[in-house]
């Protein structure tokens, strides 16, 4: 019971470090980015390449930040540059389509050279005791910089100037550019950040279970569900929703099977919308 | 300081302001009066940047602004105070006042200025811009204007939705702030008041400017008494 409850938590901190990425890039922009989990992957790939060419692990794992913040600026500067010229409806739709493309190619490409590629991270020796349970190294580790990561994102954007910026976008552009506040800029500096996001979610992901090549699509879809159920465009909702659905999501394959529980964390969050449409912590139109 | 000359402007079915000249004067209180859909708001927010201006052009202090983005134009010493406000609903009044100085750190000075001119926004610090009422809103608007430090202060009729109280108390601030040297320029229906604040105007009608003339000389034109001053 209490080894369900902390599995859950460490992959729901995960699942909410994973939906902020891609709940950020859709408040601020309206570009809901299907290559999500994609850039997740890649990193994850850089990361263990890098192991393999004889560089430390920590080295390596900066690297796989780094590259994933790079993957961001690469989308921002090409791909939506037509999708930024859109409005409304028009641009969530081109969005979609356009990373959809992004991530089917990638996909394709990862699976055509590198199939049976898969990163893994070891952590510690033995379990550590946590309330009485045995927990992994790896499972505390991953937990620990998820929530440091967090910390560190809440902080951003309650208490820096630059932070407090981007959150005004996502509350009134206009009023936004008003006090001299640049969208684009902003909306760069946060499909960077997503990108950095996403790697750091593969890294810690590995510490747990392998993370490989096929699971972009995987990443991108619980990310989804994740980010309606918190509500567009909100962290804290994205966090208070990923630990709920990692609860809800580790006692079910515990409990009932694997199989299901993809079904059954669809199930939780058609639930949610259908009471609060606009998420958790998401404000109505 | 502010130079507008052969201004037009409008939305993609056409243009709906044309060959829009006027000016305003260092240390000045201009207005523009004009009923609802005169294409006061137009001017303003192209003239501001965040429309497309489609000819013309706009000098601030010598330099050309006609095509800067709202988000440059702030930084250079306009600010803007739109109708609709445009607060950040889900901050506090605070960061909405910080975020008046972006990028800079607000100015413990001018905070407060904004707090002696408006003592309900002190009151309110920690409460969130969206569940103000109206006049407060108008407020915390003019407050966050005031943040940049402004030598312009450019409103879109400050007055809507208020009630008279209220409006009259947002015109007592202009007031207080021109006597510290603030050049203001404003857009108003609510005549009256604007006539009391300001040394000059011009009457906006369909887009074009149809009169022009000092506040005395306004308030005794016979179309401005019938049309703004409900005067028969």
């Amino acid at each position: 019971m209490i080894a369900n409850l902390l599995d859950g938590m460490v992959l729901g901190l995960q699942f909410g470090l994973l939906a902020a990425g891609l709940t950020l890039v859709y408040g601020l922009g309206g570009v809901l980015n299907l290559a999500y989990g994609q850039m997740a992957v890649i990193s994850a790939m850089v990361v263990l390449f890098t192991i393999d060419a004889g560089v430390p692990l920590i080295p390596a794992i900066i690297v796989g930040l780094i590259t994933g913040g790079l993957l961001g600026l690469i989308l921002d500067l090409t791909i939506l540059r037509p999708i930024y010229r859109r409005r409304g409806e028009a641009r969530v739709l081109l969005s979609l389509l356009l990373t959809l493309g992004v991530a089917f190619i990638v996909d394709g490409f990862l699976n055509w050279r590198y199939p049976l590629l898969g990163l893994s991270i070891r952590v510690g020796s033995g379990p550590i005791e946590l309330l009485g349970v045995r927990m992994p190294a790896g499972s505390i580790v991953a937990s620990a910089v998820t929530i440091v990561a967090l910390a560190a994102l809440l902080y951003f954007f309650r208490a820096t100037t630059m932070g407090r910026a981007v959150r005004s976008v996502i509350e009134d552009e206009e009023g936004a550019r008003l006090v001299g506040v640049d969208p684009g800029r902003m909306l760069r500096l946060i499909l960077i950040l997503s990108g950095v996001l996403a790697a750091l979610v593969a890294v810690t992901r590995s510490m747990v279970a392998p993370v490989n090549v096929t699971a972009g699509f995987g990443l991108t879809v619980n990310a989804l569900i994740v980010t309606v159920v918190g509500g567009l465009g909100s962290v804290t909702g994205a966090l208070l929703a990923g630990i709920i659905l990692g609860i809800i999501s580790t006692f079910a394959a515990a409990q009932i099977g694997t199989f299901l529980s993809l079904v059954i964390l669809l199930v939780a969050a058609a639930i949610t919308i259908l009471i609060r449409p606009a998420g958790l912590l998401g404000v109505a139109e | 300081m502010l130079e507008v000359i052969g201004f037009a402007a409008g939305y993609e079915g056409g243009d709906v302001l044309e060959g829009i000249d006027f000016h305003v004067d260092e240390g000045e209180a201009v207005m523009i009066i004009g009923s609802n859909g005169a294409g006061k708001t137009t001017l303003f927010r192209s003239m501001i940047g965040l429309l497309a201006t489609s000819s013309g052009s706009v000098q601030f202090e010598g330099e050309d602004i006609t095509h800067l983005p709202a988000q440059r134009i702030v930084r250079l010493g306009i600010s803007f105070v739109p109708a609709e406000r445009h607060l950040f609903p889900r901050m506090t009044v605070q960061d909405n006042l910080a975020l008046g100085a972006y990028p800079n750190r607000p100015d413990g000075e001018t905070l407060d200025l904004v707090m002696r001119l408006f003592p309900r926004l002190a009151e309110r610090r920690r409460q969130h811009a969206g569940t103000m009422s109206g006049g407060e809103q108008q407020m915390l608007a003019m407050g966050r204007a005031l943040m940049a430090k402004p030598r312009l202060l450019v409103l879109d009729e400050p007055t809507t939705g208020l009630a008279p109280k209220l409006a009259a108390e947002a015109y007592e601030a202009l007031g207080t702030l021109r006597e510290r040297g603030l050049t203001v320029l404003v857009a108003e229906q609510q005549v009256p008041l604007a006539l009391a604040l300001c040394d000059r105007g011009y009457v906006l009608e369909n887009g074009f400017i149809r009169l022009q003339g000092t506040s005395t000389e306004l308030a005794r034109n016979p179309e401005v008494r019938q049309a703004y001053l409900g005067v028969v």
